[in-house]
């Protein structure tokens, strides 16, 4: 077991932070908003972590408290959330491709901004992250509670006025305003709360991977993210948090097939590094046959009849 | 049923006056004016592309009017949203069926309850009051709704799998359950059988009577705009060429020869 902890922990923890960040895409995709800024907010979140640990709440003890590690999530969420109204207001105002283009313009300035400030260390980044544990393994100690409260919250969302509010918009804009539901208000909200998910994702992902640079906040993570949701199921909960374990998994997989013998040179080489090809075929294929994703409210539903 | 509520001595509702809908180069709706009073059921006919439509999403905010004013209960709504608009009071079917096909017929109607709930993030969450109360006492109204139409065996159907008909009954259970003042619908009729029909022109009639609602109902039906319509507006090429009671409209020389000659 403990080695099993030892060579995989890293692992799962990944696969958690997987799925929160699939649903941080997945909220706003509960209003029909495609939007690929959670990679923004992710790498903001980590940043803030990142500057508060070495630079503000410095301490001499050998792990990094958990308290302040709690309170350094708690000042990145309010901040993307902040961000995330700020950016939203105007942004939402688009539809579709349009959206989905300004977000990841905005996540294209994050970047470049984080590229040239010297809080951000610039080019190479933070390194040096204070842990809380001593084992990765640990973390799920944080993740786990944070991925369980989420999928809590999302299960109740589903079935409460504000989250019939978010499914409306999203089945029918303009049929959801003439019922008296405000379009702009909603979506806002969607969006600002999937910010304030990748940002408290990304201050944990901070201490985590012990470095932080501009490589954690990029278009890629925005297409990776999106097949968590789109593959995963986009229609429930379920689906980005499936989405996200197994395909945070799947590169893990796709090497260690790579590296059982016998396999022609070009094919184990692209499994080990073609991973963003097999992502963007998976989306193809995906939204092909399974328009819905894999793990659909009819599961459910069919379920329910059967009992 | 013979008992009806007087329709001319309770106030206007609702104003339209020099109503005015450009697309470019084509007026849709072109210097319209006329006034509704409370609790009639107003007609609204003319040809295909006369521009009964355009007007229902003027009224609604949809589109902004290019010029001219809309004016409800006193009041000018011409620069509010859609959202607004529900919120004062007016609901409305359309003629292009847009209910919420993916989700049930329960919830479609528990959607539009939204304006009467306040329920919000935290407390619907953590299922604070007023969220348990308020949830239940919306799952029972849309229930009494659809039972009103006679879809209370099908609740947890999805939308999209309904008969037209059914569709268009669902459409104004989930408009009543905004409890407006107005109910703006547009062809419901549209697929029904002659049978149907007179169910329906029936049904509009009790719904008037029984949620004191006015009624604007645009209908290609002739007979059956004569037969439930207190007053008749009729549109042709965007611009009113006629406004009055049924049987005055019927003889109109300029409807005739709009519209109603060729039936």
């Amino acid at each position: 077991m403990a080695d099993f902890f030892a060579t995989y922990g890293s692992l799962v923890v990944s696969m958690v932070l997987g799925a929160l960040l699939g649903l941080s895409l997945y909220l706003p995709l509960m209003t029909g908003q495609l939007s690929l800024a959670s990679p923004g907010f992710y790498a903001l979140g980590g940043y803030i972590a990142a500057i508060l640990s070495t630079q503000v709440f410095t301490t001499s003890s050998s792990l990094y408290p958990i308290p302040l590690l709690l309170l350094e999530m708690l000042i990145a969420g309010v901040i993307c959330g902040l961000l995330g109204v700020v950016v939203g207001i105007p942004a939402l105002r688009l539809r579709g491709i349009y959206l989905a283009i300004a977000t990841i313009a905005f996540v294209e300035v994050l970047r470049v901004i984080s590229l040239n400030l010297d809080i951000t260390g610039g080019a190479v980044g933070i390194f040096g992250i204070p842990q809380p544990f001593q084992t990765q393994i640990e973390y799920l100690w944080i993740a786990l509670p944070l991925l369980l409260i989420s999928m809590v919250l999302l299960y109740r969302l589903e079935r409460i006025r504000v989250g019939r509010a978010f499914i409306a918009i999203r089945e029918d804009e303009l049929a959801a305003g003439a019922m008296g539901i405000d379009p702009t208000y909603y979506k806002v909200l969607a969006f600002t709360l999937g910010a304030m998910l990748a940002g408290v994702v990304g201050a944990i992902s901070a201490h985590f991977l012990n470095t932080w640079n501009a490589r954690q906040g990029t278009f890629d993570a925005s297409i990776i993210y999106l097949t968590f949701v789109l593959i995963g199921g986009s229609r429930t909960f379920l689906g980005p948090v499936v989405g996200g374990m197994v395909f945070t998994a799947l590169p893990e997989i796709l090497r260690s097939l790579a590296d059982t013998g016998g396999l022609p040179n070009w094919l184990a080489q692209f499994l080990r590094d073609g991973r963003l090809i097999i992502f963007g075929l998976l989306i193809v294929i995906g939204t092909i046959f399974f328009p819905q994703g894999l793990i659909t409210p009819d599961i459910f539903k069919r379920r329910k009849i059967k009992k | 049923m013979s008992y009806s509520i007087p329709t001319s001595n309770n106030g206007i509702v609702l104003e339209v006056r020099a109503l005015t809908r450009r697309f470019g180069g084509l007026v849709a709706v072109n210097n319209v004016s006329f006034s509704v009073n409370k609790y009639e059921i107003f007609g609204l006919i003319g040809p295909n592309g006369a521009g009964k439509t355009t007007l229902f999403n003027l009224i609604t905010a949809f589109i902004p009017p290019s010029s001219g004013k809309l004016i409800y209960q006193g009041a000018e709504i011409s620069q509010q949203r859609p959202h607004q608009i529900a919120a004062l009071g007016i609901a409305r079917t359309f003629q292009n069926i847009r209910l919420f096909g993916e989700l049930s017929a329960l919830e479609n109607v528990i959607i539009a309850r939204h304006l009467h709930t306040k329920s919000n993030m935290i407390t619907g969450v953590l299922g604070l009051p007023p969220a348990p109360s308020e949830e239940f006492k919306t799952k029972q109204k849309a229930l009494e709704l659809l039972d009103l139409v006679g879809l209370s065996d099908r609740a947890d159907e999805k939308a999209k799998n309904f008969a037209y008909g059914d569709q268009r009954r669902l459409e104004i259970a989930r408009a009543l359950a905004l409890k407006p003042q107005i109910l703006l619908l547009d062809e419901p009729a549209a697929g029904m059988n002659p049978n149907e029909k007179q169910q329906l022109s029936a049904f509009i009639r009790s719904l008037r009577n029984d949620f004191h609602l006015t009624i604007i109902l645009i209908e290609h039906h002739v007979p059956l705009v004569m037969g439930l319509c207190d007053r008749i507006a009729v549109l042709d090429f965007g611009q009113l060429i006629a406004l009055g009671k049924p049987s005055v409209v019927r003889n109109d020389p300029a409807v005739i020869e709009a519209y109603l000659g060729n039936d």
